[in-house]
């Protein structure tokens, strides 16, 4: 097999740092940092508020919130793309679209995209986290003399949260990753990079490894970040640490 | 372990098969693997009338298409059997790749033949000239290359004029879009300020908007883009009846009948043929 | 602001036809591409998940890398990867067919697998002892015993990997396999509505996932009618009262 490799492709890893190839790399990292750090807080935003609007007893946050997740999450995020990007402005007021036009909306629609698709998979982590604090913890705190206020802010808050931190790794992860879909928008994120530098190189394996490499880097620089956050924040034996299975 | 050990070289003999199975496809020129398959690939385009796209009643044609469809009837004329036309879809991105791969086996679509790429892949004879130009508005304060300065221009991504536009005309804010539709969206919806392509492509895009008096082809010439047909490197037989196919289609009429229906003054996109260009094809055709 | 929903009464023949089922002159559709994906996909998740919790170490320390890696990197670059990879490497010409279903098996075979690791390791440990005890071979206890009760735990997280896989069929559209998306992208070329056919794909997509997971609910029902299924952790919590999972053996 390296015989056939050596005998169809010249390897010329050097396209991956020359200029302007290097430059464009950069410059793409920077892009995907910017995505997904801005559409993480709009996610993180909707997650928090639409997945306590699902644990709440009036049916209308509840109807609205369930509405909210189910039809976003639902639906794969390529198509959100194209629909924050080319469809949304469609129904827009002239001025708005024009703004939007001036001021890069493509990255605009890819925060948006981003943000409400995985802010409907964050409220779904949410709901699971105050759901599975258990009714018998606020008992508890009100039978040693807080009051609901101090029960909430001490006890069931803090519970909370440690419990959504290992998903919220997970989701944080995938948004990250799934920044990549803004490339068909033409934002010139990280895959966008790999792809012109294929294009002007005809180097498609060196380009690839690199995207791939630097996917895999900041996934472990992430990771790490949050599993510190987690250790920190840990209250032993109160977290079953499970593994997360969605993108 | 004894039966991991069996299964191990178990593996190890699927795997050989397999590349058993595969080495030999690479001596394999072009037409031993139509032969073998019994199908002739064409990459083509979905998005750039009239030389290959979807049209309204939602099928495939084209200028390209037709033309590929001579070369077909070419290679069934040296096998001595009918053989399968399959279209794909190809786009500047995922061409090259396709091609080198054996996915298809003659790109006809609207790839501009320049030097860099003959170095991985082998072009036809030029089947159509043109060049660069920009697609507007009507109204819009772009005129041409002059105008382009702080203005968002979009291009295609992997396309010769998308290449140019950066690097000679930074002053131009450029955004690359994957494909054709893409960008023809993003213009309709004034999200980009201008389109560039080669003019023919624009010219396309306009006969077949959903209002085509909207729209305006700006600009002289700022490239040269002779179109012709990609085929894997190295496979001059293959290349030769690619070639002698064009050549007896300009010589014997069939390519003017072919620009006549997609081009002509009653054609899809109306695009006359420049004196200079049909000399130019013409004078591609080598004696017998 | 105007609507035109004429564009899907036009249109809705080739979106569903041919970008969703495949049938017309492309090939194509989302479903040829998801549902052997899934059975595929399914399949090899089987092997990595097996792999993983292998005691021999040639089988485990490769799918453990293959799981992480994989998990590390976005579906767009693994489509890439073949794209360019498979070519060069073995010289097979693909479809985009073929680079897409290998792409997806490849991808969501290591997330499937890490579902089926738990589902098995949620079979309690005694049970596999027992079936040895009565002398059982590995295949029999595990094809027997085990799975059949992992697949029962693992049933919701798995139809929720495969809504994922539905979903991410849509990837495909980018190297130009014609499915619902890129139906849509291509009536969206002539007509320029994009918001009226983006809408309706989404919600063609939601009713397809949407019904999966209302399936996959009376399955459920119907393989336990007397207790609630236990949904096992994929992104789920685990509550402050189970003791910590067990490792890999």
């Amino acid at each position: 097999m390296t015989l056939l490799l050596a005998l169809q492709y010249q390897f010329e890893w050097s396209v991956l740092w020359t200029a302007p190839y290097g430059r464009w790399l950069l410059q793409g990292i920077v892009t995907t940092l910017e995505i997904s750090a801005l559409a993480w807080l709009l996610a993180a935003a909707l997650g928090g508020l639409f997945g306590a609007f699902r644990t709440m007893s009036g049916l209308g946050p509840r109807g609205l919130a369930a509405a909210y997740v189910e039809f976003f999450r639902n639906v794969p995020l390529l198509v959100w793309m194209f629909f924050w990007y080319f469809g949304v402005p469609q129904v827009l007021p002239a001025t708005a679209q024009d703004w939007l036009n001036r001021h890069g909306g493509e990255f605009v629609a890819a925060v948006v995209a981003l943000g409400v698709y995985h802010g409907a998979r964050l409220a779904e982590v949410v709901r699971a986290g105050i759901q599975s604090v258990p009714p018998t913890q606020l008992e508890a705190a009100l039978s040693t003399g807080l009051t609901v206020g101090q029960a909430y802010r001490r006890v069931l808050v803090p519970i909370a949260v440690r419990l959504i931190v290992p998903p919220l790794t997970n989701e944080s992860l995938n948004l990250l990753k799934n920044s990549s879909l803004a490339l068909t928008i033409s934002v010139t994120e990280v895959t966008f990079m790999t792809r012109q530098i294929e294009a002007y190189t005809a180097k498609g394996f060196e380009a690839i490894t690199a995207g791939t490499l630097i996917y895999l880097g900041l996934c472990l620089v992430v990771a790490a970040v949050m599993s510190r956050v987690e250790r920190r924040l840990a209250i032993p034996g109160l977290v079953v640490r499970t593994e997360g299975a969605e993108h | 372990m004894r039966t991991h050990a069996r299964k191990g070289s178990a593996a190890v003999l699927a795997l050989s098969i397999l590349l058993a199975g595969v080495v030999p496809a690479w001596a394999e020129t072009t037409l031993e693997k139509v032969a073998r398959t019994g199908s002739f690939v064409i990459g083509t385009r979905t998005g750039s009338p009239p030389f290959g796209f979807i049209d309204k009643n939602n099928q495939w044609g084209g200028f390209s298409v037709d033309l590929a469809k001579l070369v077909h009837a070419g290679i069934e004329k040296k096998l001595g059997k009918p053989v399968k036309f399959e279209l794909k879809e190809s786009t500047p991105t995922t061409r090259i790749p396709l091609l080198t791969s054996g996915a298809v086996d003659l790109i006809a679509g609207t790839m501009t033949i320049t030097r860099a790429r003959r170095e991985s892949l082998d072009f036809s004879v030029v089947f159509f000239v043109t060049g660069a130009q920009f697609l507007v508005k009507k109204g819009s304060p772009i005129r041409g290359l002059r105008d382009i300065g702080g203005k968002r221009i979009g291009a295609q991504q992997g396309s010769t004029n998308e290449k140019v536009i950066r690097e000679k005309h930074p002053q131009a804010q450029l955004v690359v879009f994957p494909d054709q539709p893409a960008a023809f969206t993003a213009l309709a919806q004034g999200k980009i300020d201008a389109y560039t392509n080669d003019g023919v492509q624009l010219a396309g895009l306009k006969a077949k908007a959903p209002n085509p008096a909207e729209w305006d082809v700006v600009g002289e010439f700022y490239t040269y883009e002779p179109y012709g047909m990609a085929m894997r490197k190295n496979d001059s037989d293959f290349r030769n009846l690619v070639d002698f196919a064009m050549m007896e289609a300009i010589e014997g009429g069939e390519y003017q009948k072919l620009y006549d229906k997609w081009f002509g003054p009653r054609g899809e996109v109306p695009y006359p043929l420049s004196e200079s260009a049909l000399i130019f094809l013409q004078m591609q055709v080598i004696p017998r | 602001m105007s609507f035109d929903f004429g564009v899907i009464a036009g249109n809705w023949r080739f979106l569903l036809l041919q970008g969703l089922l495949g049938l017309g002159a492309f090939g194509g559709g989302t479903l040829a591409l998801a549902l052997p994906a899934i059975v595929l996909g399914f399949g090899v998740g089987i092997l990595v998940a097996l792999a993983r919790l292998s005691r021999f170490q040639v089988l485990y320390y490769p799918a453990s890398l293959y799981v992480q890696v994989i998990r590390g990197v976005p579906l767009v670059m693994v489509i890439f990867w073949f794209w360019f990879f498979i070519p060069i490497a073995l010289g097979i010409a693909l479809s985009q067919y073929g680079v897409a279903l290998i792409a997806f098996v490849v991808f969501e075979a290591a997330y499937l697998g890490e579902i089926i690791r738990a589902g098995i390791q949620s079979v309690p440990r005694g049970q596999v002892e027992a079936g040895r005890a009565t002398g059982l071979g590995y295949r029999a206890v595990m094809g027997d015993i085990v799975l059949p009760q992992a697949l029962r735990n693992m049933l919701p997280s798995l139809v929720t990997q495969f809504i994922i896989l539905v979903k991410d069929t849509s990837l495909a559209s980018i190297v130009g396999y014609m499915d619902l998306t890129k139906a849509a992208q291509t009536v969206n070329q002539r007509e320029i509505r994009p918001f009226e056919l983006y809408l309706f794909i989404a919600l063609v997509y939601w009713i397809l996932t949407f019904g999966m997971s209302r399936l996959s609910r009376a399955l459920e029902r119907r393989l336990r009618p007397d207790q609630p299924v236990r949904a096992l952790a994929t992104d789920r919590i685990a509550g402050p009262a189970r003791p910590p999972g067990g490792r890999e053996t």
